[in-house]
């Protein structure tokens, strides 16, 4: 196992580099909805998995990088790019603004918190019309780009992912759960962990910030119910919970089996498709609140970094 | 050099002023309530004090933070056991130190053999008894080689094995030129341990000296019994 799984990893990415050669529509869709996915998971899960910072306004990121974009390239007229870039660096900006005072906050509060910044973004965007077009959405001239799109998001989320496994192995990581574990110890041995806090949500801010971006390149359109959700922050913490949070593949499998699963059941039923989604996650936090992988880890002696 | 503190009008503790040499092992005792451990707590920054200062080797860190101050050589245990659960023994070691990897892991793993848990390093730290999650804390904190150690009971719900080897331990540091202050409600360990002992009631220092002279005070013997 441990030497195939390189072996596997790798046959992955070339068969996912090829597959708009041979792909149909909907097939690189849903692969750049996955790609998404498991950037979302994988980022909430550095703040959130890592420290227990549970953030449940995480998709005011994503929509924070979708506005910037899609001003930059409906106003600007900058190439979409670099406006994903600036889509990121303006989610880290907001991450350390929103960090700065609400990282301070301990447990519930900073929940809270965070659920208050998704709304006060929703109302903001609403209400600056002439920016943002309110409630009228925001288009983007038509532009086919859904193949480097493609490419974008699969390496946002490898981004993601190389990064996660990077933080995980190192001293960095493990000082980030032990603000999990026990912050006051954690300060009372050394560890400045108000600045460790404000780093990892800064880190996490950026990947949504440019997936968002991407994601509202692809659409074209974006209006204010589109790009702030909280059901989106919902899917990005029960993929995360389902692979197993403070893990680095954790977040991938969840986003990948509970997409799929996603599709598959709203094919089939879209009446009931929320209903027994909702009957999922249930069953998978009372069974294994650790994951899949958190609970091989545990069984198995995993290493940390898987 | 040597370490001083003096404190004055902290809210649980009420004008307590204790001045402490290095290499010396002074001992913290009173009855439930008394203020020992907001004292500890004011000392690593945990909570704040009021008024007063506590000045570590001719600084004022008071207005510091805990991390702060234990990156200034102050490194305490928990009355409760406050190891990180979910990180390995060794890990529980390596998050306290930054810079060099390989030379971090060294120390790490030379500090669990101190306390013979070097077998168990890779193992949860919530997974291991009560008395070795008291050592994993032990020699967490000296990871950074602290010149002020304060044990919250570190005898409590500890073996007489491992308290006479947890007490050696303590010796070792104070021979090290470290400065050590305990809380204890076990009187056969502060007794034969500590140097100076300071005795708190309500918040106040009601006595402090030698152990013998201390167990004779007048004020203590009411304190702890009443009239």
């Amino acid at each position: 196992m441990k030497r195939l799984a390189p072996v596997l990893l790798v046959l992955a990415l070339i068969a996912l580099a090829f597959y708009p050669a041979v792909g149909t529509g909907y097939g690189l869709r849903a692969m750049l909805q996955v790609f998404m996915w498991i950037a979302l998971a994988g980022s909430w899960n550095l703040i959130s998995g890592l420290t227990g910072y549970v953030s449940f306004g995480h998709v005011a990121f994503f929509g924070a990088g979708a506005y910037t974009a899609a001003i930059l390239i409906a106003s600007s007229g900058w190439s979409w790019p670099f406006a994903a870039l600036a889509g990121g660096v303006a989610a880290g900006v907001l991450a350390l603004g929103i960090g700065w005072p609400c990282l301070r906050l301990k447990g519930p509060y900073f929940a809270i918190a965070m659920l208050g910044l998704n709304e006060v973004l929703r109302a903001l965007v609403s209400y600056f019309e002439g920016l943002t077009g309110g409630g009228n959405g925001l288009s983007m001239p038509t532009l086919d780009a859904t193949v480097p799109v493609y490419y974008a998001m699969g390496l946002t989320a490898i981004g993601v992912t190389v990064g996660s496994r990077l933080i995980i192995g190192s001293r960095f990581g493990l000082r980030l759960m032990t603000i999990r574990e026990d912050e006051m110890a954690a300060e009372a041995m050394g560890i400045p962990t108000f600045r460790h806090k404000l780093l990892a949500f800064l880190l996490s801010a950026i990947g949504p910030g440019i997936a968002g971006a991407l994601a509202a390149r692809d659409q074209g359109y974006i209006e204010p119910l589109s790009v702030f959700p909280l059901a989106t922050t919902i899917t990005m913490i029960v993929m995360t919970l389902f692979g197993g949070k403070g893990t680095v593949w954790g977040p991938v499998l969840g986003a990948t089996v509970l997409f799929v699963a996603q599709e598959m059941v709203w094919a089939r039923y879209p009446y009931i498709h929320p209903l027994l989604f909702g009957a999922i996650i249930v069953a998978v936090v009372l069974a294994m609140p650790r994951g899949i992988l958190g609970l091989l880890q545990t069984k198995y002696r995993l290493p940390r970094t898987i | 050099m040597d370490v001083r503190k003096s404190f004055g009008g902290i809210r649980a503790v009420n004008g307590v002023s204790l001045a402490l040499e290095r290499g010396r092992i002074y001992g913290l005792i009173g009855p439930n309530g008394s203020g020992k451990t907001t004292l500890f707590n004011c000392i690593t920054g945990v909570e704040r004090c009021d008024a007063g200062a506590i000045v570590l080797e001719g600084t004022p860190i008071q207005d510091l933070k805990p991390y702060q101050i234990a990156r200034r050589g102050v490194g305490r245990t928990f009355q409760m056991i406050r190891v990180f659960p979910e990180l390995t023994a060794l890990e529980n070691l390596l998050v306290v130190t930054t810079g060099d990897h390989a030379a971090a892991t060294t120390r790490a793993r030379e500090l669990l053999a101190f306390v013979k848990l070097e077998a168990l390093a890779g193992e949860y730290a919530g997974n291991l008894s009560y008395g070795q999650q008291k050592l994993v804390e032990f020699v967490r904190m000296l990871m950074r080689d602290p010149s002020l150690v304060l044990l919250d009971e570190p005898a409590a719900g500890v073996n007489r094995t491992l308290l006479n080897e947890l007490l050696d331990a303590v010796r070792r540091l104070r021979d090290a030129g470290k400065t050590v202050l305990l809380v204890e409600h076990d009187m056969k360990v502060v007794m034969g341990l500590c140097e100076t002992v300071f005795v708190l009631d309500h918040g106040e220092k009601i006595a402090e000296g030698p152990p013998g002279v201390i167990q004779t005070d007048e004020r203590v013997i009411e304190a702890y019994f009443g009239r």
